[in-house]
């Protein structure tokens, strides 16, 4: 049962994504019948689910707003902005509601009503339905292991005494095969008809084989269903919508009060032709299991519409042309994703250790064995690409959470803003994924905050009054670049270099670039906002941010212009778990550089090597001078650096632009190296960003370029420097 | 051994004993993960005396830390017969580099006493307890107080 949970609660995040999609498509302006659809699926679906499990505040919360939705789809209410703006809020607080049903409470608090309420009025007018009664617990038969038919006297509905002006309606319901292959359950159904008003059923199991030739996959029965209700025929084929061309329907009115206009023949007709033609192509090549529909009924709701939204989808996903087509997918466990990761690692250094070894008994390269180990070689590298290649993943993921954050900001701020989004299929490692949802909370609050200006101060500056921000993602040189953009005044530079002299950051007599001075706002304990808001402004902000992605060996800068508004750019490798890398020799340890701040390696010319003052050393290349720093003497492995002419130099290129000359002993190779944690055992070591395992099994550290920089700048008794503070 | 910790009543704690130059140590032995050879260990920078570097244990990154340094007693010289005793605490693995694991013992909690005021508070702290078997004095590591500081950082 807990698994069937987990199941309708991952469910529930696709439908709240898509559900919420819709609505900004809507909002957008982006017309069509099937982007409302897919908003009333989703609502519906969330609802036939919790229904399911009893989650009765969420059931009650999701029926106003399916009902709802119901009009909006039937055209009964307007598409307005402030209708908008109430569904998009309305869907902010159903997914606090499968939040709350998640973690096991109920979540229902005034907020709730209050937006219920407002629906309500919203439906207003038409004879809104009052909240239904609670769906009835799963039927028993869900833990039954055997075929899902039910006694059907058991779901006579009779809590509506039928009130004048219904219409009693004749239904013969008659599942396909179709039905239980994708694990409908065919007494939801029912039972959601059942809501509809007085009901009877009784089942035609006629067409049932006997026992022998019975295939057990088939569809046999019939249910014939007499409905009392005030409902038009529309709500009542709504209920069999997820199965619509997995069942044969038949609708009729019945003998009270059938409505004069209503034309039997060709409804009949629509209804002959329009399932058989849809459910001609079944894609099932053969029925689910017998046991697959009992089992599954629970989430049968939730599961039916993954089908029937998918082509409603593309609306949201607007100008993406991948990404949204139909696919086979499967669900794992990350765990055993992270386990398969962590032995194709092992494999790799095995691998290496092993080739080591051969070449170490100097076999010929031609030997048998040596071919085969690289073909070993080979095959290990394609495996780790396609293990890693497991673990990518659009940072949809993440994007998707932000409208509702701006709305929400937004609001606290009293400020108008809309956001835009791009490259939202960017892939990368589900490790980077994972830290980038901070982050970029974090710069888009500081975008909305602190960026944009407020409606009036924008229309007086001659801008819209409604700001916009721009969250979008592209890979960059092998890495993954977030760019977030806001349209607002730009960083105020005169007023941020006054708070950094105030607050004793920088000397008051610094002469500091209009680059530098931005960049001032990642300084520890650096706070423009004048009053500590709600929504930033503790002064624990951009350094956090800062120093949480140079953990990750991302890199963060921002530009601004004044008066039209500044870009926060974060790039990340796409991968936390393999990195390539420069092997190099330093004082007799081996040491790691990663590659990608490597600019050049040079063996640099006696003439080329300058004294600049006591003990700094510079390198002229080309027509550039840059400091020589000794890895070694910064990390301590020796006090006394050797000629650097010696040995030779890497040329690297730090986060902020600054360029350096590292002095090691020897290049050993370049490798793609797994990176391991170091933290996990121990802590954070200066100058180091994590280890590695070489393939003679032991471990090699691998240099934090940017520290190494940042520490040898330090040692050098430098005047503060605002990008050194901001790198410890 | 199933049976041993069945037997072994509440009472009753077993330890792993372990040499340090002259001294004899001993750690909860439901701390202890394994107990491996010596391998030598790439040395981190920046880091205090008594961190020996790291190894590599099977894919994972091990720090290991030399107990006798952290006690203030002169530093091991490891040799074949050194002893990397992978202790877990805090969710966090570490090796303890030793001269020597000599015994599992099997001892009531009764006969743990307080650690006399002699040593300096550093090291006093490191000493859950004192106990004596066969005429031997063995000071029980507490394990959790031993392991580097996560938070501070050594400039």
């Amino acid at each position: 049962m807990e698994a069937i949970k987990a199941t309708f609660f991952q469910e529930c995040e696709e439908l709240l994504a898509d559900l919420e999609n819709g609505l900004l498509a809507l909002q957008d302006g982006t017309p069509g019948e099937d982007t409302v659809n897919a908003v009333f699926r989703a609502v519906h679906s969330i609802k036939g689910g919790a229904g399911a499990f009893g989650f009765e505040a969420l059931v009650r919360f999701s029926h106003v707003f399916e009902t709802l939705m119901d009009d909006v789809r039937s055209a009964k209410i307007a598409q307005t902005p402030p209708l908008m703006s109430a569904l998009l809020r309305a869907a902010d607080i159903l997914a606090d509601l499968v939040e709350a049903a998640r973690s096991g409470g109920e979540g229902e608090d005034p907020r709730t009503h209050e937006m219920a309420a407002e629906l309500e009025q919203l439906i207003a007018g038409k004879g809104a339905v009052a909240p239904v009664a609670v769906a009835a617990p799963v039927p028993t038969e869900s833990n039954d292991p055997d075929f899902g038919f039910q006694p059907l006297a058991a779901m006579v509905f009779e809590d509506a005494p039928p009130p004048p002006a219904e219409t009693v309606w004749s239904i013969t319901f008659s599942p396909r095969t179709s039905l239980y292959a994708n694990a409908n359950e065919p007494a939801l159904l029912l039972r959601e008809l059942g809501r509809l008003g007085a009901m009877t059923v009784s089942l035609d199991d006629s067409a049932l084989p006997d026992l022998e030739s019975l295939d057990v996959d088939g569809s046999w029965l019939t249910w014939r269903i007499s409905l009392t209700t005030d409902r038009d025929e529309a709500a009542i084929r709504d209920v069999f919508e997820f199965v619509d061309g997995d069942c044969d329907l038949t609708l009729s009115a019945g003998t009270e009060d059938a409505e004069p206009a209503f034309d039997v023949s060709a409804l009949l007709a629509a209804i002959q032709s329009e399932p058989v033609v849809v459910s001609a192509p079944d894609p099932e090549p053969e029925p689910a299991p017998v046991v697959a529909p009992p089992v599954v009924s629970a989430v049968a709701p939730p599961a039916a519409p993954a089908q029937p939204s998918t082509p409603a989808a593309p609306p949201a996903d607007r100008g993406d042309t991948h990404g949204f087509a139909p696919q086979a997918t499967i669900r794992v466990d990350p765990e055993r994703i992270d386990r398969l990761i962590d032995l194709v690692g092992e494999l790799v250094i095995n691998q290496a250790m092993l080739a080591q070894r051969v070449s170490e008994c100097g076999l010929p390269p031609s030997s048998a064995v040596s071919v085969g180990l690289d073909d070993l070689e080979q095959l290990t590298r394609e495996i780790q690409e396609s293990v890693m290649a497991i673990r990518a993943q659009p940072v949809k993921s993440v994007f998707q959470r932000m409208p509702r954050l701006v709305r929400e900001t937004a609001t606290m701020t009293g400020k108008q803003v809309r956001l835009t989004t791009d490259g939202e299929n960017t892939e990368v490692d589900k490790t980077v994924i994972e830290r980038l949802a901070d982050p970029i909370t974090h710069m888009i609050r500081n975008a909305i905050d602190h960026g944009l200006e407020m409606p009036e101060a924008r229309v007086a500056a001659g801008k819209p009054a409604e700001g916009h921000v721009r969250l979008a993602a592209l890979h960059r040189g092998g890495r993954i670049v977030i760019e977030v953009s806001d349209d607002g005044a730009g960083i105020n530079r005169k007023r941020v270099l006054a708070i950094a002299m105030q607050k004793e950051l920088v000397s008051p007599d610094a002469q500091l670039t209009d680059e530098e001075i931005d960049n001032l706002i990642f300084l520890p304990g650096f706070s423009t906002a004048d009053k500590v808001s709600d929504v930033s402004g503790r002064g624990v902000g951009m350094d956090v941010v800062r120093r949480s992605i140079q953990a990750l060996g991302g890199r963060i800068s921002i530009t601004s212009r004044p008066g039209e508004g500044s870009t926060f750019t974060l790039s990340l490798p796409l991968t936390l778990a393999v990195l390539d890398g420069m092997v190099v020799d330093v004082a007799g340890h081996t040491l790691v550089v990663p590659l990608t701040a490597i600019v050049e390696s040079l063996r640099p010319r006696p003439e080329d090597v300058r004294r600049l003052g006591p003990t700094g050393m510079v390198l002229a290349v080309r027509d550039d001078h840059v400091p020589l720093i000794d890895i070694g003497c910064v990390l301590g492995f020796r006090t006394t650096p050797p000629a650097p002419h010696e040995r030779v130099v890497l040329l690297i290129e730090t986060e902020d632009g600054a360029r350096a000359a590292l002095v090691a002993d020897a290049i050993q190779g370049q490798r793609q190296v797994v990176i391991k944690s170091l933290e996990a055992n121990y802590r954070q070591v200066p100058g180091i960003a994590a280890a590695t395992i070489l393939g003679d099994g032991r471990v090699a550290l691998i240099l934090d370029v940017d520290a190494v920089v940042s520490m040898r700048r330090r040692d050098a008794g430098r005047p503060l420097d605002p990008t050194l503070i901001a790198a410890e | 051994m199933t049976d041993l910790v069945a037997q072994t009543s509440h009472d009753q704690i077993e330890l792993v004993s372990f040499r340090i130059g002259e001294q004899e140590f001993c750690v909860d032995i439901m701390a202890v993960r394994e107990i491996r050879g010596w391998a030598p260990a790439t040395p981190l920078p920046q880091t205090p005396p008594y961190m020996r570097g790291v190894i590599n244990l099977r894919g994972a990154v091990l720090p290991i830390l030399d107990l006798a340094v952290r006690l203030e007693l002169p530093a091991t010289e490891p040799s074949a017969r050194s002893v990397i005793i992978v202790i877990a605490a805090d969710n966090r693995l570490v090796g303890l580099l030793v001269d020597a694991v000599s015994d599992i013992l099997s001892v009531s909690r009764a006969a743990i006493q307080p650690t006399p005021d002699v040593a300096c508070d550093r090291v006093r702290s490191f000493v859950r307890g004192l106990m004596s078997i066969d005429g031997r004095m063995i000071s029980q590591i507490a394990v959790d107080r031993i392991l580097p500081d996560v938070e501070a950082i050594a400039a």
